[in-house]
């Protein structure tokens, strides 16, 4: 199964403790199975990435594993504990940062209130929270600047930048905020192949730190640069999780068609 | 370092402020106005356009906080109307509906006496259950805004009728509360009168508390929605709902506050109206809404939410009441006095095209 494969190949986290431990995850919609029991492991420091067709349950398997869904039956385990996450919340909670791929930053504001939306450093006087507006700029840009990723001015609204830009200040949020785990939701899809190099560069920038990061995408490349290995999903069931190096393009491009079974 | 000039530093002054292309259009159009439109440069003129924009102004703060939350309330007319029959009543014990009903229920309102702390908070509470009741069926609907107060706006002003018993009211008493919300400010009338216009110069002046209470709440609401995490998150939910959902923003919660406080402005507008009028209609004030709207727009605001400032709609307002008071006074043929929404329209849509061209330039 699934699983076995990973025992048997020389894996350089196997000693590693896991971070995540998905058990047998099933979920239901009305009538729909989108996952048919999945079991998913990500261990300390590796990064790993999820590949299937559209449809094929990645991204329900991520969004049970960040709390905008609740699984119909099976258990997760976190950081060695129990864990039920019944929300976003929850999730954040726990340390699990999600940058989506649409989802992430509001173009209209500048990157610091980008950067501490929703944990914004505050001066309590009564029921108003006034906020800490230079501290946050300049924890911002020190902060983004320690992944390197340089910006002219934290004051700056997001939506001048480029795509790539806006990733990268979506991933160093979650960096700084001290995620367990980062979950990076296509974070390429939309940029050039120079921007898609920088966004891999903090990817492993994050891996550098021991922070273990699971990355849903559709390209094969990002995958041979960037990861350690890859759980393939298909019609809402793991086909396997396999190294770098174990497989060709082919192979993987195969597998998540389906056009030949392990 | 690069070179900052002043032209960059002025782009850049355009680019991160709402308020600075609206603010040119003003003192244009005023500087234009002042210079030849007949009548307009007199202190009458001056203290009468300011007077108007002081009630409407705290009606497009309420607005303003809603748009740039990426909502609208339509039904603030009825909340003045509202506010105005439950404090006007109230504050003089008028013998009414109202009064004979409050005390019936045991609560603190007697024929022939006033109850002044009573009467502020009916003229505020009411207003602002009336917004949060707004906010719920919003929230638990998912109805747009636009059309939850549309519905809300007929209901309101059918129960402003019911609660004023279809009547006009009128007061003749004056509490001293009246002076306060928005007496004239005789001090400053009279310096004004003896030193600036003199004797024999035919000009008046009028400047009224209302003026103060205005600029003070748009200060405090300014501050609020650039200083404090409220602001930030009423800011973040219209910029990108999704976005300040995944990162913790109880979008919910923000936006039935801000239905909130838009409903406890429009009473606070109400108070202040009666306090000068001492009379209220059960149609005071409608389509105050639009107005509003448009002053909140030619200040900068975005439609769809995510921008905007208080400050700017202000100036958006006084925009279109300097507006107003020009062209009645330059008697256009085919624009007299009840016409003068067109030339407004007008200006509404120049304004925002000269907004998004300045805003465009400065951002590129």
């Amino acid at each position: 199964m699934a699983e076995a494969v990973l025992e048997k190949v020389n894996d350089p986290f196997a000693d590693n403790p896991l971070v995540v431990d998905m058990q047998s995850i099933t979920k239901r919609f009305g009538t729909v199975e989108a996952l048919r029991g999945v079991d998913f492991q990500v261990r300390k420091g590796e990064v790993r990435a999820l590949m299937g067709d559209n449809g094929a349950g990645k991204s329900t398997l991520i969004k049970v594993l960040t709390g905008v869904h609740t699984p119909t039956t099976g258990q997760i385990v976190f950081d060695g504990e129990n864990v039920q996450i019944n929300s976003p919340a929850d999730a954040r909670a726990l340390g699990i940062e999600t940058c989506y791929q649409d989802l992430a930053l509001i173009p209209l504001m500048s990157i610091w209130r980008n950067f501490f939306l929703g944990r914004e450093l505050t001066t309590d006087i009564g029921p108003i929270k006034w906020l800490r507006r230079k501290e946050m700029a300049v924890q911002c840009r020190e902060s983004l600047k320690d992944i390197g990723i340089h910006i002219r001015s934290a004051e700056e609204k997001v939506g001048k930048m480029s795509g790539g830009e806006r990733q990268s200040i979506a991933i160093g949020r979650a960096i700084h905020f001290g995620a367990k785990l980062l979950i990076l939701d296509e974070p390429t899809s939309a940029l050039s192949v120079k921007e898609t190099g920088k966004v891999l560069d903090y990817i492993r920038a994050a891996r550098d730190r021991g922070l273990p990061v699971i990355f849903i995408t559709h390209n094969v490349n990002h995958i041979y640069e960037v990861s350690d290995s890859y759980t393939i999903i298909r019609q809402g069931k793991s086909v396997g999780t396999y190294l770098k190096g174990e497989l060709t393009q082919q192979d993987i491009a195969d597998l998540i068609t389906g056009a030949r079974e392990k | 370092m690069e070179k900052v000039t002043l032209r960059v530093r002025l782009l850049r002054l355009f680019e991160n402020s709402a308020i600075a292309g609206p603010l040119i259009t003003l003192i244009a159009i005023y500087v234009l106005s002042w210079l030849f439109v007949p009548n307009f440069a007199t202190w009458r003129t001056l203290s009468g356009i300011i007077t108007a924009v002081s009630i409407s102004g705290i009606v497009t703060i309420g607005i303003t906080i809603l748009m740039i939350s990426g909502e609208f309330d339509l039904s603030l007319a009825p909340m003045i109307a509202m506010s105005g029959y439950l404090f006007g009543s109230v504050s003089v014990g008028a013998d009414n509906l109202i009064v004979n009903t409050l005390s019936s229920w045991g609560l603190p309102a007697t024929v022939g006496q006033g109850n002044i702390p009573f009467a502020i908070f009916l003229g505020l509470g009411v207003p602002a259950l009336m917004g949060l009741v707004n906010g719920l069926i919003l929230i638990w609907t998912n109805i747009p805004s636009f059309i939850v107060t549309l519905g809300t706006r007929q209901i309101y002003r059918g129960l402003v009728w019911i609660v004023a018993g279809a009547e006009l009211l009128q007061v003749l008493d004056e509490p001293f509360v009246y002076q306060v919300l928005n007496g004239k400010m005789e001090g400053l009338n009279d310096y004004i009168r003896t030193n600036l216009i003199g004797p024999e110069v035919r000009d008046r002046v009028n400047f009224r508390y209302a003026t103060l209470w205005l600029i003070g709440l748009v200060t405090i609401y300014q501050t609020l929605l650039v200083r404090t995490k409220f602001g930030n998150h009423l800011f973040a939910i219209g910029g990108n709902e999704g976005a300040a959902r995944t990162q913790g923003v109880r979008s919910a919660r923000a936006r039935v506050t801000g239905f909130v406080i838009s409903g406890m402005l429009a009473g606070f507008a109400g108070m202040v109206q009666f306090s000068q009028f001492k009379s209220v209609r059960v149609a005071e004030q409608t389509g105050i809404e639009l107005t509003a709207i448009a002053g909140a727009v030619v200040g900068g605001a975005l439609l769809n939410g995510g921008y905007g400032s208080v400050w700017g709609a202000l100036v958006g307002v006084l925009l279109i009441s300097v507006l107003r008071s020009s062209v009645i006074l330059l008697k256009i043929p085919f624009v007299p006095a009840d016409n003068f929404p067109a030339i407004v329209g007008v200006t509404i849509i120049a304004s925002v095209i000269f907004n998004n061209w300045l805003r465009n330039r400065s951002t590129s």
